[in-house]
């Protein structure tokens, strides 16, 4: 996973400027995908163009190796602590699965 | 201290209406027109979100001029999610302080029940940075609000029962409200047994889809209510970004700019409404606002704090939960229940005449969220 930094603080989305110092250069790196479970939730009620996955986890990972976090979709479910790991990118989402 | 002073108050029925947007839009602002004496207009600006998405409806600042005769004069339509209705009250208020207006309607307006409820889900997520990998995982606004609700359960003692208290009380208040969506009454039991929408989150801790419209007439003249503050922040629009997911900055920062801007602080404010799109968002905002400790939202709602005759009454309109969300409406709805606290014929009227309330109102995530602060005079 690349990490854009700056100012102390870590994105895995690149913004124009860094809210602190103002500059657009940010300091990239590459991290390990392993994360652990922050918090989750199950969609039962889905928009349109999720519906017919519906109900699906949205998890939210703290990553291992950077000060950031990652909102990913998980076909398991999941408990806060619980250590997970990128299974795959899909349609530009981040498909988590359970660490083994 | 904005100068600016509240002269009428308009609103439909909340609920599934058969009115059309414009319809709904035009009943709210003649009402208020009527309640103020019918002055003359200077401005119009109307909150509204999914008119163009949903109704296939703009121009509606226009269609208020025009429909109403009220002459050649600037309209405007304002849009900030679920804000759209406190954000439209603001600019506004600046209009009047910059001293280009004396007079101004303002009104907010939503049309959501005749559409499916996945296409109105869709259309609201148009609140979210649509270009993100975390809309394309699935997120929604219920879902990311479950996700609080999960890590504000790891880090506290809360749980599903005190959102459901959230939800009880709303319900009871809003059973008072003769214009409020939700007239029946309910248990607990039956808030913690309903289907779930994103989980912890189940149907009654969720606002409901709402047709409705609410407008109000401010004005430079003195009235006996006085636009004290106003205050609008946005926030971060992405909850992998947040730096404290258990924090909206957005709401506590415009409660803090408003606050300072009345000379005032939370132990001031006798009755508020404040934007409950879920049962877990008003035990934050309770704490954003300074009227509870981080992370002790929650106590106060065990304790009865914020019901209509506790220390701090909190949504004594029903809230976004049961007097209903019209997306663009919700703002100028909170702004009318203060209105009537304010002048002691509310539903649900706060005892020893409230002299101080304070609305705020929230638009995606913690994009936006606008704070007014109302003062009997």
């Amino acid at each position: 996973m690349k990490i854009y930094s700056c100012c102390g603080n870590d994105s895995i989305a690149k913004k124009y400027n860094c809210a602190v110092c103002g500059k657009s250069e940010f300091e990239e790196k590459e991290v390990s995908d392993d994360g652990t479970v922050y918090s989750f939730t199950k969609i039962h009620i889905a928009p349109a163009e999720f519906a017919h996955i519906a109900p699906y986890n949205v998890v939210l990972v703290d990553l291992d190796e950077a000060n950031a976090k990652v909102t990913s979709r998980m076909e398991e479910d999941v408990a806060i602590g619980d250590k997970v790991t990128l299974d795959r990118i899909e349609e530009g989402a981040y498909i988590y699965k359970k660490a083994s | 201290m904005t100068g600016a002073y509240v002269h009428g108050i308009g609103m439909t029925k909340f609920g599934k209406l058969e009115s059309s947007l414009k319809e709904l839009l035009l009943e709210a602002c003649t009402e208020a027109l009527n309640d103020a004496g019918r002055p003359k207009i200077d401005a119009v600006y109307v909150g509204n979100f999914m008119g163009g998405s949903i109704s296939n409806q703009e121009i509606l600042g226009a269609i208020v001029a025009n429909d109403l005769g009220l002459g050649y004069i600037p309209s405007t339509k304002v849009e900030g999610a679920c804000a759209s209705g406190g954000i439209a009250l603001r600019q506004g208020l600046l209009g009047i302080m910059s001293g280009e207006y004396d007079t101004v309607l303002v009104a907010g307006a939503e049309k959501m029940k005749h559409a499916e409820t996945a296409d109105v889900t869709q259309a609201i997520n148009a609140a979210m940075d649509t270009t993100t990998t975390e809309k394309n995982a699935g997120l929604t606004f219920p879902g990311f609000f479950g996700v609080l609700a999960n890590r504000y359960f790891h880090e506290t003692d809360a749980t599903k029962e005190h959102l459901a208290r959230v939800a009880l009380k709303n319900r009871q208040n809003g059973v008072n409200n003769p214009l409020a969506q939700f007239p029946k009454p309910t248990t607990l039991e039956e808030i913690m047994a309903a289907r779930m929408i994103t989980d912890p989150l189940g149907l009654f801790d969720c606002s409901p889809m709402t047709d409705g419209a609410a407008a109000v007439v401010i004005s430079r003249k003195k009235s006996p209510i006085h636009v004290r503050a106003s205050s609008q922040v946005s926030g971060p629009t992405k909850m992998q970004d947040a730096v404290n997911l258990l924090s909206i900055p957005a709401i506590g920062e415009s409660g803090r700019l408003a606050y300072e801007k009345a000379g005032l602080g939370p132990e001031d404010i006798d009755v508020v409404e404040i934007h409950d799109c879920f049962s877990m968002t008003e035990i934050i905002a309770i704490e954003e606002l300074s009227f509870y400790k981080p992370l002790e939202g929650w106590k106060a709602i065990e304790e009865g704090r914020t019901q209509v005759n506790g220390e701090k009454p909190v949504n004594t309109s029903g809230g976004l939960l049961s007097r209903g969300h019209p997306i663009g409406a919700t703002g100028i709805a909170q702004v009318y229940q203060l209105v009537r606290q304010l002048r002691g014929n509310a539903a649900n009227q706060v005892d020893g005449m409230p002299r101080i309330a304070l609305a705020q109102n929230l638009g995606g995530t913690g994009s936006y969220s606008t704070v007014h602060i109302l003062e009997r005079v």
